[in-house]
């Protein structure tokens, strides 16, 4: 990995008449790296990707690309390759002819490029498919093909917009591994645009959350779900539990909270990624969190009681919605269901252990 | 749903022969060797067809029809990309009002048309300017909202990223267009150009009253509708039109279909 990042974004703005869709965006995305921009519609995810691309132009800011100011350089002279929503195949030319459309300026021979295009075909698994109409081909294969359209050209980044969107879900899953594979292989930066917390969980080595034109938290994913810094990305990001608690008090890296229903514990100021914003405190915490207790075990950490509320049965894993002693809402926990793990049911009164340690501090 | 019962079928019918029965009898007459248009047939000839071949006004006269036609095929089709174009792909103020006023020579009664336009070149360029200019002129008006019609289904149905996915592989704006969105959008230009010729072709009001002393086929007739011995003559024409009218549906349909298979769009039903 070198050292120079592959984009720098640095406060760009863009405006839609009044509307003003990027709010000074500033990061940086490292050569070679799966980098997702994530976050609900509207909230100037794929405005940023287009801006990248060179589609849109920013009314203020910096965008770089290996280096290299964008600024004045257009959609078809930059290093980056796009693959759009609709794939965008064009249905009057064959798998072939579109896998070479950006090739038509290059001096390479006929020959050269016709193996260039095999070597394409082949990478997205559709070796054999060159002669065929384009718009013959299922959801998938135009997917596969526009990335073969774009990977020919070996762009310096690659841009996905939310590519995965149109397909099934099984036919989702089985091209988020396949991406990464990709990704792995030809080594280029690949941004992607999602809604899916998921798809972005999976898929990236970093994710920019992305709420009203912003960046709300970029981390890896693993940082950005258990250390969310705000409630909003805690919330947008898998379920997140939140009790009403008090900062008691601070000090030496040690934050005192007293959490209703949970009572007082100690926690780790890196528990409280979140810069203070003043307004009432929070604590929250993820479903798998919480463990319910079966007769003869014993917590581990600390524990409390409650009822269960609902019960919702995936196979693999049980919901409850339990309601914990002196809080008013209940909070959601799961379970593995393994064997000797009987699914309980609504009512049942049962003991729960947690952890101050997967506790969260929203302040 | 199967209709049911023997009243629609015979009501099908007579509408079927009420449409096409008095266009079967052209070429009845026209191979008829008799000067007279009436029953009974009196026997073969190819006379009129003979006469027809000979008659150097009607030549002339076809020979107008179809410059005037080709001409303002070319040009309303033209017109109609930019307007199509402009109105599927961008925004703008006005819009609404602009193509709204484009396409009012749809339903704007063509007498109208016909005499404003003449009042205009007579006063603007006096009576020396009426003919084929004027024709074509007159013929583009009328055509243009037809191929704008046309040509806006077809530029509605292409995705903007097409465009846009060009671009980004290295084509510039104008290689874009060329490379993507005319192959996409040329079954609709073969469409809006075959529509304009027909228009232009048996348009009668703006060409008898533009073209000064140049006649097109359908003034041709109509002024030799006076005289009763060129009335079989007229049928031999007649004949002939329908014949180059039906091998331009067909052509044009096929186009259609070809451009459907194309691009892989549902059959939702031409002309044929």
């Amino acid at each position: 990995m070198t050292t120079r990042p592959m984009i720098e974004l640095k406060d760009v703005q863009k405006y839609y008449g009044d509307y003003h869709a990027l709010r000074g965006i500033t990061a940086d995305i490292r050569a070679g790296e799966f980098f997702s921009l994530l976050g609900p519609s509207g909230c100037g995810k794929t405005t940023l990707l287009r801006t990248i691309a060179g589609f849109e132009d920013i009314t203020s800011g910096v965008v770089m690309i290996d280096g290299k100011d964008m600024e004045g350089v257009a959609a078809n002279q930059r290093p980056t390759n796009m693959v759009f929503q609709s794939y965008a195949i064009f249905p009057h030319l064959t798998v072939e002819q579109n896998v070479a459309f950006g090739l038509r300026k290059d001096p390479r021979t006929k020959e050269e490029k016709a193996k260039a295009v095999d070597e394409a075909l082949q990478m997205v698994g559709l070796k054999g498919f060159g002669k065929r109409a384009a718009h013959a081909l299922s959801g998938g294969q135009r997917q596969r093909v526009a990335l073969a359209r774009a990977l020919i050209l070996k762009p310096k980044v690659l841009l996905l917009d939310e590519p995965l969107s149109a397909l099934d879900k099984k036919m989702r899953e089985n091209m988020q591994v396949e991406l990464i594979r990709l990704q792995r292989q030809v080594g280029i930066t690949f941004i992607l645009v999602t809604h899916d917390q998921e798809e972005a969980l999976v898929m990236s080595d970093r994710i920019a959350v992305m709420f009203d034109g912003e960046i709300a938290q970029l981390d890896d994913p693993e940082t950005l779900y258990r250390l969310p810094k705000s409630r909003r990305v805690a919330d947008f990001i898998g379920h997140m539990n939140f009790l009403p608690a008090k900062v008691v008090d601070e000090a030496n890296g040690e934050i005192d909270v007293d959490v209703q229903g949970l009572g007082r514990c100690h926690i780790n100021a890196k528990q409280a990624p979140g810069t203070n914003t003043g307004g009432e405190a929070s604590i929250g915490f993820r479903p798998e969190t919480l463990t319910i207790l079966y007769e003869g075990q014993s917590a581990s950490d600390r524990e409390t009681t409650g009822s269960v509320e609902e019960v919702v049965y995936y196979g693999d894993m049980t919901y409850y919605d339990v309601k914990l002693d002196g809080v008013a809402d209940p909070v959601r926990l799961s379970m593995r269901n393994v064997p000797g793990r009987p699914v309980l049911d609504r009512g049942t009164k049962t003991r729960v252990a947690w952890s101050p340690s997967a506790l969260v501090l929203f302040r | 749903m199967k209709p049911s019962g023997k009243g629609l079928w015979l009501y099908a019918i007579v509408y079927l022969a009420f449409l096409y029965a008095p266009i079967l009898l052209l070429p009845l007459f026209a191979f008829n060797d008799g000067t007279i248009i009436a029953f009974p047939l009196k026997g073969f000839t190819l006379h009129w067809f003979e006469v027809m071949a000979e008659k150097d006004q009607l030549h002339i006269a076809v020979k107008n029809s179809l410059i005037v036609a080709s001409a303002s095929a070319v040009m309303s089709t033209i017109l109609a990309i930019f307007a199509a174009r402009a109105s599927t792909r961008y925004d703008f103020k006005g819009k609404g009002a602009i193509i709204g006023l484009i396409m009012l020579p749809l339903v704007l009664p063509e007498m109208i048309v016909a005499m404003a336009l003449l009042v205009v070149v007579l006063q603007v360029f006096g009576d020396g300017a009426l003919g084929l200019f004027s024709m074509i002129a007159g013929h583009s008006l009328i055509c243009t909202p037809f191929a704008i019609a046309i040509l806006s289904g077809a530029f509605q149905s292409l995705d903007k990223s097409l465009e846009e996915a060009a671009y980004d592989l290295g084509e510039d704006r104008i290689s874009a267009f060329r490379l993507v969105i005319l192959p996409l959008v040329l079954p609709g230009i073969i469409s809006s150009l075959l529509i304009s010729f027909t228009i232009s072709m048996d348009e009668f009001i703006i060409a008898n009253f533009l073209g000064g002393t140049q006649q097109t086929l359908p003034v041709y007739i109509y002024s030799s509708l006076r005289f009763p011995k060129e009335i079989p003559v007229i049928m031999a024409v007649a004949t002939g039109l329908v014949a180059v009218s039906i091998c331009l549906l067909i052509i044009a349909e096929y186009f259609r279909r070809r451009g459907v298979a194309k691009t892989g769009g549902k059959d939702s039903g031409g002309f044929l």
